[in-house]
């Protein structure tokens, strides 16, 4: 009983705060607009239509390369009176649709890494 | 609980406490960093940058080189941390005295291929190769 009373003192001596942040860059992706893009039949007008102006547009031997982008940022903290502890973790998705000269889709290369992107506020391990 | 372990438990609370005066511990990572161990599937002229992207997700930017067109994957593991010592007087001081020792760690790398016109890698490596930054706030 005097064990727990202990652990419960110090721990209210010591858990001071905690804190969550979060902070996004760009339009989210849709995976059903990933996926509505069809190599050799969707159109560059049409990806333009589905998805908007790219964020960048980059050639590559003549062809036009649209890169698609969207930043998540999570920040957890543990304030405590003695020692701090605090994680930002950050993750894009990203999406490449190379339009070949004829105005078609050449290729497609997309991720979403940021669906598996948690808050965390322990700084060490992986 | 006995007094001497009880007087025990105290002394460690204060060891404790006294060595983590006013510490500080954060990291930053964006993307998750690669190491040899996650790219070791790679093989030169044979594996295309669909088999890459399927491992590794999208890269971070695409661009037209001479000899192809390179993929780069950046990353970044940055690591800080600090600790004032300046807490350790504070209970007996009439200021607010501050010993502040800090060290940060910028694991900045990228990792870059090259592809033909078949989307097969060609070349790939690491930027650089730096050691992965540790949390030690003594900066000399």
């Amino acid at each position: 009983m005097r064990v727990t009373g202990v652990l419960v003192a110090v721990l209210i001596l010591t858990l001071n705060a905690c804190a969550f942040s979060r902070g996004t860059l760009g339009e989210e992706l849709k995976t059903e607009s990933i996926n509505s893009i069809k190599k050799g039949i969707t159109t560059r007008a049409e990806v333009l239509a589905q998805l908007g102006a790219p964020d960048r547009i980059l050639q590559l031997n003549g062809r036009d390369l649209f890169q698609y982008y969207r930043y998540d940022a999570k920040v957890g903290s543990l304030l405590l009176i003695l020692v701090n502890f605090s994680r930002v973790s950050v993750k894009s998705d990203d999406l490449f649709v190379l339009i070949n000269r004829e105005g078609t889709v050449e290729e497609v290369i997309a991720s979403k890494r940021t669906e598996g992107l948690e808050f965390r506020f322990w700084p060490f391990g992986d | 609980m006995t007094n001497w372990r009880l007087l025990r438990v105290l002394i460690f609370a204060i060891l404790v406490s006294t060595t983590l005066a006013g510490c500080n511990v954060a990291r930053l990572t964006i993307n998750t960093p690669l190491t040899p161990q996650h790219v070791a599937f790679i093989s030169e002229g044979h594996t295309t940058l669909t088999d890459v992207v399927n491992v590794l997700g999208a890269p971070d930017s695409i661009a037209e080189g001479e000899t192809g067109t390179i993929v780069t994957y950046r990353f970044l593991n940055a690591k800080y941390s600090r600790v004032n010592f300046g807490w350790l007087v504070k209970p007996w001081s009439p200021v607010d005295p501050d010993l502040i020792m800090s060290r940060s760690g910028f694991g900045a790398d990228a990792y870059e291929l090259i592809c033909d016109a078949n989307w097969v890698i060609i070349h790939q490596a690491f930027v650089r190769h730096r050691p992965e930054p540790l949390f030690t706030p003594y900066p000399f």
